[in-house]
């Protein structure tokens, strides 16, 4: 049982650190800012879900904080980077190589006002 | 004391006590009596406001809440593996465009749930929701977003509505 939740552990860290490198990866890849924004969440919800789901199978106890941690960790991540993304759009902050802006018949509020 | 706003202040106490234990991972009595205790103290300070709450409603809810948990992890596993491909395909084949997703749902709560549930999915990012309830979402793909936006959005929209309106 012990051997089983270690490997299990052991895989979640290996592949929570891929995403996680793959997401720092498109971060430097990725033209602008709104595509950036993509891999960063990656790495948020991929790379540090795997790594709490790893500790939280090494250390017996702990799986309910582990939990509550996840939940928080899935709901905020969102919030933050709607708010950096919707800043960039009404900041003018242009998208490279787009292929259709819905938005862009609508006239947004000016930044600040 | 009205029947709903015992109502709200019973939820607000048990997920304050809930959310304590869960933390604290401790099942000693004393620690479930100062958790009970502090979950009391705070709803007495935050004094809920009473909504329309029905406790039959309750199991349906928490069923449907079950099965949205579940449908938005395999999503957001999928759509993960998607974007991590684009990101290591060495010719970056990305098609990135902002597109109009409309939301039906009626209350503030119930769009900022279906904005959320976009956006967690990576590859789709709400840049910004109008007064008609119209979500504005950047995608990575657009062309295949674009394709699947008016299944996703109509099955998400079903799941938020039988759990939160």
């Amino acid at each position: 049982m012990e051997t089983l939740s270690y490997g299990l552990s052991t895989l979640a860290v290996l592949v929570g650190t891929a995403f996680s490198v793959i997401g720092i990866l498109g971060l430097v890849r990725l033209p602008d800012v709104y595509a950036r924004m993509h891999a960063v969440g990656k790495v948020a919800t991929f790379g540090v879900v795997l790594l709490t789901i790893a500790a939280v199978l090494v250390v017996p106890f702990a799986w309910s904080k582990g939990l509550v941690l996840i939940a928080l960790l899935v709901l905020t991540g969102p919030a933050t980077s709607h708010a950096i993304g919707s800043a960039a759009y009404r900041l003018g902050i242009p998208m490279k190589r787009a292929l259709r802006d819905d938005l862009a018949a609508r006239r947004l509020p000016e930044a600040g006002a | 004391m009205s029947q709903s706003s015992v109502l709200a202040y019973l939820r607000l106490i048990v997920l304050c006590f809930v959310l304590y234990l869960a933390i604290t991972a401790n099942l000693e009595p004393a620690n479930w009596a100062a958790g009970l205790l502090m979950s009391v103290a705070i709803a007495l300070i935050i004094r809920p406001a009473s909504e329309p709450l029905s406790l039959r409603r309750l199991p349906a809810a928490l069923l449907n809440l079950v099965v949205y948990v579940a449908w938005l992890s395999v999503d957001i596993i999928r759509n993960g593996i998607r974007v991590a491909r684009i990101v290591l395909d060495p010719q970056l084949p990305i098609k990135p465009g902002i597109l109009a997703i409309k939301s039906e749902m009626r209350t503030e709560l119930g769009r900022a749930l279906n904005a959320h549930a976009i956006t967690v999915t990576p590859g789709e990012q709400v840049i910004e929701v109008d007064d008609n309830g119209t979500l504005y979402t950047h995608c990575l793909d657009v062309e295949a977003s674009a394709a699947g936006a008016e299944e996703a959005q109509r099955k998400r929209q079903a799941m938020l509505k039988a759990i939160f309106e």
